[in-house]
């Protein structure tokens, strides 16, 4: 207990010269600005802004959200300056819909939305299922997202530079000669990278996805964090021990960011159906996170000895990359 | 306190780095591993220091056998001095010492202060990080945490390397008082006036085989060439001539008005280490 007591605070040390607690707490602050004053005003605009021109007053009934312009030119000029825009002609008794061509189902949508504002009457609210308002969907939903980013990025590249500062310093080496449990030297970087992640799980949901929906959610957000922030520590010291300097792990991170992370954002949040992201183990980690946060589903046992079963494959190999890297010749 | 039988390693296949070496170490002995890089010295010590395993033939580490010894036993009767000062840059002196003593039993420990300062470590630096520190005081940290946990079996690479003369004195000093203490020193250089000065005897080991080993004395006295050169004036003019030693019994056996300088020719070790494997050291 004493040997990893001094391997947490080493840890720690070198954690806090590296100004890794620093930058987390900027995440957080940047991360809470973003969501309270950027991402909830931009959800709640309006899609597409909708003009009608309707010199005689053929549509009486028509939704606030509608713009009035007075001239067929203001039209004209209006669509020209917001080419998203939606212009509804009325002029000529008959309704005309104008707009700049973007793309077939979007053009759709536009029109279909324009119609809407004009006749509020015929579309009856749809009816909604689950409790969540819409501002606590979208507050869950961004956390979620950036509590994985936070993970899947800022975690990761952490862990390597540690490592990376270390094994610059030839330090590991010396370890090899100390008499202390190897696998120790592991571990006490994993607790407190799990530690702080999930503290910063804590802080970020009950910042952001509001306090007393966090503490219902709370044991499944922390399982879940758990989960990645242990595979992604792991997956972080493979591939610095794995590569040579910390210029190889940046790059190897870009690929890592754009080609895998990519697709499960797209598949998760979007339209897009990939018929293979069933098979990609980051999509079940992102979509265990977001069931944890809109409480969709409980992860089964299978999910659950799956991620097990990958954080000992993974601390596996980084031990023998470990015994490994004490052999090396510095 | 080390004895090894037959020890062979190999990387790989087709890399044989040890084929079939044969010494013993004594318990207080300071024993010299000279030999030039690629000659398998580092194999040897990794296999010693348990961080190498795989090995052939049999390798003994206080009376155990080296696969067995593996234990937190083992590593805190051990002290290594690596050949590169490795430390925690962002760590002062005392920190790294606190650190790597907290893996020790604390009553086999050394004081850390009293340690530096006998390795004659700058008091104002001993709360500043490693970064700041120049070579010299790299050397004499990692010196000192080779030997906080007051090792009985101290192994040495490159011990005064980045040291000024001054400092590679002392740190000689050390290794005596080291060995006086009951201390078995393996100590791995290419410095041979290190090996000359320090070692009770010496192994020359080349392409991973041991080519001689014995005391510095026996080496030098198997090797010299009995002959004397002398260097005198005669006539005005200088002269040198080089004269068997048993013909300086009878006197000089030529004609001098004055004689400058008489040398015998001792070889050096540089110089049987030469001789033995037809390469330099350095």
């Amino acid at each position: 207990m004493r040997h990893f007591r001094s391997l947490l605070k080493k840890d720690i040390r070198l954690l806090v010269s590296g100004k890794f607690f620093l930058m987390s707490l900027g995440c957080l602050i940047l991360y809470t600005l973003y969501v309270n004053f950027g991402y909830l005003r931009f959800v709640n605009a309006q899609l597409y802004n909708v003009y009608l021109y309707d010199p005689v007053g053929t549509q009486a009934a028509v939704s606030e959200l509608m713009q009035r312009v007075s001239s067929a030119e203001e039209l004209d000029m209006a669509l020209r300056e917001d080419t998203n825009g939606v212009g509804i002609d009325a002029g000529t008794g008959t309704v005309r819909i104008l707009m700049y061509e973007g793309t077939e189902h979007a053009d759709r949508h536009r029109a279909d939305y324009a119609l809407s504002l004009l006749r509020p009457a015929e579309h009856g609210a749809a009816e909604t299922i689950g409790s969540n308002t819409p501002e606590q969907k979208a507050r869950k939903e961004i956390t979620c997202e950036l509590l994985f980013f936070e993970i899947t990025a800022v975690g990761f590249l952490g862990m390597a530079s540690v490592l990376f500062k270390e094994k610059s310093m030839g330090i590991i080496r010396v370890h090899a000669i100390l008499p202390l449990q190897k696998n120790l030297f592991v571990l006490s970087k994993l607790v407190i990278f799990l530690l702080s992640d999930l503290l910063f799980a804590v802080l970020l949901s009950s910042l952001n996805a509001g306090l007393p929906d966090t503490i219902a959610l709370l044991p499944a957000i922390l399982l879940q964090t758990t989960f990645l922030s242990l595979i992604m520590a792991l997956a972080g010291l493979i591939c610095s021990l794995l590569l040579k300097d910390f210029r190889q792990f940046t790059l190897a991170y870009l690929v890592l960011a754009v080609f895998v992370a990519t697709p499960v954002f797209l598949s998760a949040n979007t339209a897009v159906k990939l018929d293979w992201i069933r098979f990609h183990p980051f999509y079940h980690l992102y979509m265990g996170l977001k069931h944890a946060y809109f409480q969709t589903s409980t992860p089964g046992p299978s999910y659950c000895l799956g991620c097990a079963a990958a954080i000992a494959s993974l601390f596996a190999a980084v031990q023998v990359l470990f015994l490994r890297e004490m052999r090396k010749e510095i | 306190m080390i004895e090894v039988k037959d020890l062979t390693f190999s990387y790989g296949k087709d890399r044989q780095a040890l084929h079939g070496l044969n010494f013993a170490v004594g318990d207080g002995e300071i024993f010299g591993f000279l030999g030039p890089n690629g000659s398998g010295k580092s194999t040897t010590q990794k296999i010693l220091t348990g961080i190498l395993k795989g090995h052939g033939g049999t390798v003994s580490l206080f009376g155990s056998d080296i696969r067995a010894a593996h234990t937190r036993e083992f590593f805190q009767k051990i002290g290594v001095l690596f050949e590169f000062p490795y430390l925690y840059a962002n760590l002062s002196v005392l920190d790294n010492l606190r650190y790597f003593a907290s893996f020790y039993p604390q009553d086999q420990l050394r004081d850390a202060e009293e340690l530096l300062d006998e390795l004659e470590f700058k008091p104002d630096f001993l709360k500043k990080p490693v970064s700041s520190y120049s070579k010299g005081m790299r050397q004499r940290a990692s010196m000192a945490r080779a030997l906080i946990s007051n090792p009985k079996l101290l192994f040495l690479d490159e011990p005064t390397s980045g040291l000024d003369p001054a400092g590679a004195v002392l740190f000689r000093q050390i290794i005596e008082n080291e060995r006086k203490k009951g201390t078995t020193v393996f100590l791995t250089t290419h410095n041979m006036l290190d090996a000359d000065l320090l070692c009770d005897r010496v192994a020359f080991l080349s392409n991973g085989t041991l080519v001689a080993l014995d005391t510095p004395g026996n080496l030098k006295e198997q090797n010299r060439n009995h002959s004397i050169v002398i260097e005198y004036l005669y006539q005005g003019k200088r002269a040198e001539q080089t004269i068997a030693a048993p013909e300086l019994r009878a006197g000089i056996p030529f004609a001098y008005d004055e004689i400058i300088r008489i040398h015998s020719q001792e070889p050096t070790l540089e110089d049987i280490f030469l001789r033995y494997t037809g390469r330099r050291l350095s």
